[in-house]
């Protein structure tokens, strides 16, 4: 049994490891710090070789810090109304949802981006469409998060306080806040990563392949490292252009590992 | 009571009177399960009222309504003639006036002198509170060992140093009427015996109840004695009279420790 339960476990560790060590393989002809640091900035895909991707960084961690700043207060009211408030029915009710919400494919959240915010509310294609299309995607995951933060604190600490006299804000602030921050941050630095892996919904809301640097404001549309990845894979013939995709990828994949090495070194502060 | 600059002005004034705290006809549902049904008792004005009764039978859910923790109960609980659903200065500060210690200790993650402050409003806590820790640790039995490492965190107290802890953090809100929820179980006998020092001290000025499942502790204790199983009050009296004279059934067979049945 145990043979077995090996031979099912050592491709479960070893595709994701050869997979990443294949990204590095490929991207190492175009890896190197000019990469990032490049004056030469890229402004349009397939000429972009050799050219700097901190625009699509930039514009990537824009797009995911964004999204956190909306979606956090928003799981944050979910989180506190399930400990509260809610009824045992409305719990229920509640991570139905959320679940529902996690099952949804990412495109369709793009599609419906793209009819309600593009076109009905004419925000157009922005960094502020995707943030939200993001922040939406991201809900589940971080509400579930800081719910299950917060049910770890023992029920005798809260009503102790309670019976103290403290107001439910007073709770929050004095005993839910310092005792679940690690895991708080671990659900925000999981969703982070998540939002910094999504392609498809940004390919509607927020991105443009060429022609820009910078977004001038959060209603401009900006670059990412996602899709320009996108653009350039499709430049089959073209072998440089491919070398920098996989540099792309290579740079992606760091910035995603580095947000989710980080949650799991927090989850070493969990007092609860 | 000890000498503390303790902010009152929302607290109700009190007028000495037999029935301090009285509660008519309280029934609690949870999630559809009746919990307690038709409670009805007092408590006068000062002394130790003992709450006696097998697991499950809604001790630890009447205090918990009596703190206003539940909130969902039917009934009337009325201190001084006003009723806690209507206190003018709201749920918080009726939790202030009605001190509740529970079963397990539960310590916050900061010092000694910290836990003893901790209720207290932010202006207060910031002012010279020296006295006040010093005055409710001695009421808690507690002075004696930790006055040297005040500023350690509390939780490298023992359980039974932590119960007295959460007495004197009670005590430091000044409340009118206390609370416990078998506050000496799973502790040692000196723990137990301090604590029991502490409560008939504390009885002479103010109201207390206390559930316990020690049957020699009701004795010790004292007061009036409530006998409940199955949500419902089988039989209420002077503790010892009570104990060696039950009128009741079920309260005979709790007292032989035998399986109470109220149906």
């Amino acid at each position: 049994m145990k043979i077995i339960l090996i031979m099912f476990a050592i491709p479960a560790i070893l595709l994701p490891a050869a997979c990443v060590l294949y990204i590095f393989y490929q991207a190492m002809p175009a890896l190197n710090l000019s990469l990032i640091f490049g004056s030469d900035i890229s402004v349009v895909g397939v000429n972009s070789i050799g050219q700097s991707i901190l625009p699509q960084i930039t514009g990537s961690l824009l797009l995911m810090a964004l999204a956190c700043f909306i979606a956090l207060p928003i799981a944050f009211s979910i989180a506190l109304f399930h400990a509260f408030w809610a009824s045992q029915n409305h719990k229920k009710l509640l991570m139905t949802l959320l679940q529902m919400l996690q099952g949804i494919p990412p495109i369709v959240y793009g599609l419906c981006g793209l009819i309600v915010f593009v076109h009905t509310l004419q925000w157009g294609i922005s960094l502020l469409t995707g943030s939200v299309i993001l922040a939406i995607i991201i809900l589940p995951l971080l509400s579930n998060s800081l719910i299950h933060a917060f049910a770890r604190i023992p029920r005798e600490q809260t009503d102790a306080a309670l019976s103290l006299g403290l107001s439910k804000l007073n709770v929050i602030i004095r005993i839910w806040l310092p005792a679940s921050w690690s895991n708080i941050l671990t659900g925000l630095l999981l969703s982070m990563a998540r939002a910094l892996s999504e392609t498809a919904p940004i390919l509607f809301t927020a991105t443009v392949f060429s022609g820009i640097t910078w977004p001038d404001s959060i209603f401009s549309p900006v670059t990412s490292l996602q899709t320009h990845i996108f653009y350039l894979a499709q430049e089959g013939s073209n072998i440089q252009a491919i070398h920098t995709a996989w540099a792309s990828a290579a740079t992606l994949l760091l910035l995603v590992l580095c947000f989710s090495l980080m949650a799991g070194y927090l989850r070493r502060y969990d007092t609860t | 009571m000890m000498q503390t600059n303790i902010d009152v002005k929302n607290t109700p004034k009190i007028h000495v009177q037999k029935d301090f705290l009285v509660v008519e006809q309280l029934s609690l549902q949870l999630e559809n399960n009746p919990i307690l049904n038709n409670i009805s008792f007092s408590l006068p004005i000062t002394g130790i009222t003992t709450l006696i009764g097998p697991s499950g039978a809604g001790k630890s859910s009447l205090l918990r309504c009596l703190n206003m923790l539940y909130s969902t109960w039917g009934g009337e609980i009325t201190i001084d003639k006003t009723s806690i659903k209507q206190w003018q200065a709201g749920e918080d500060n009726l939790r202030k006036f009605i001190g509740l210690i529970a079963q397990k200790p539960a310590i916050f993650p900061a010092s000694i002198a910290e836990n003893v402050t901790f209720g207290l409003p932010r202006k207060q806590r910031k002012q010279d509170t020296t006295t006040l820790i010093h005055d409710c640790l001695i009421q808690a039995a507690l002075w004696d060992e930790v006055k040297d490492r005040l500023n350690q965190p509390a939780v490298s107290l023992s359980i039974g140093q932590q119960q007295r802890l959460c007495l004197a953090r009670a005590l430091a809100l000044q409340p009118s009427i206390l609370l416990l929820d078998e506050p000496t179980a799973s502790l040692d006998p000196r723990s137990k015996q301090l604590i029991e020092i502490s409560l008939r001290r504390l009885a002479k000025n103010m109201p207390i109840l206390c559930v316990t499942h020690d049957l020699e502790q009701a004795k010790r204790l004292q007061g009036q004695l409530i006998f409940m199983c199955d949500g419902k009050i089988i039989e209420t009296g002077e503790s010892q009279e009570l104990l060696q004279n039950p009128q009741k059934l079920e309260t005979r067979e709790f007292l032989r420790w035998e399986v109470c049945d109220c149906d």
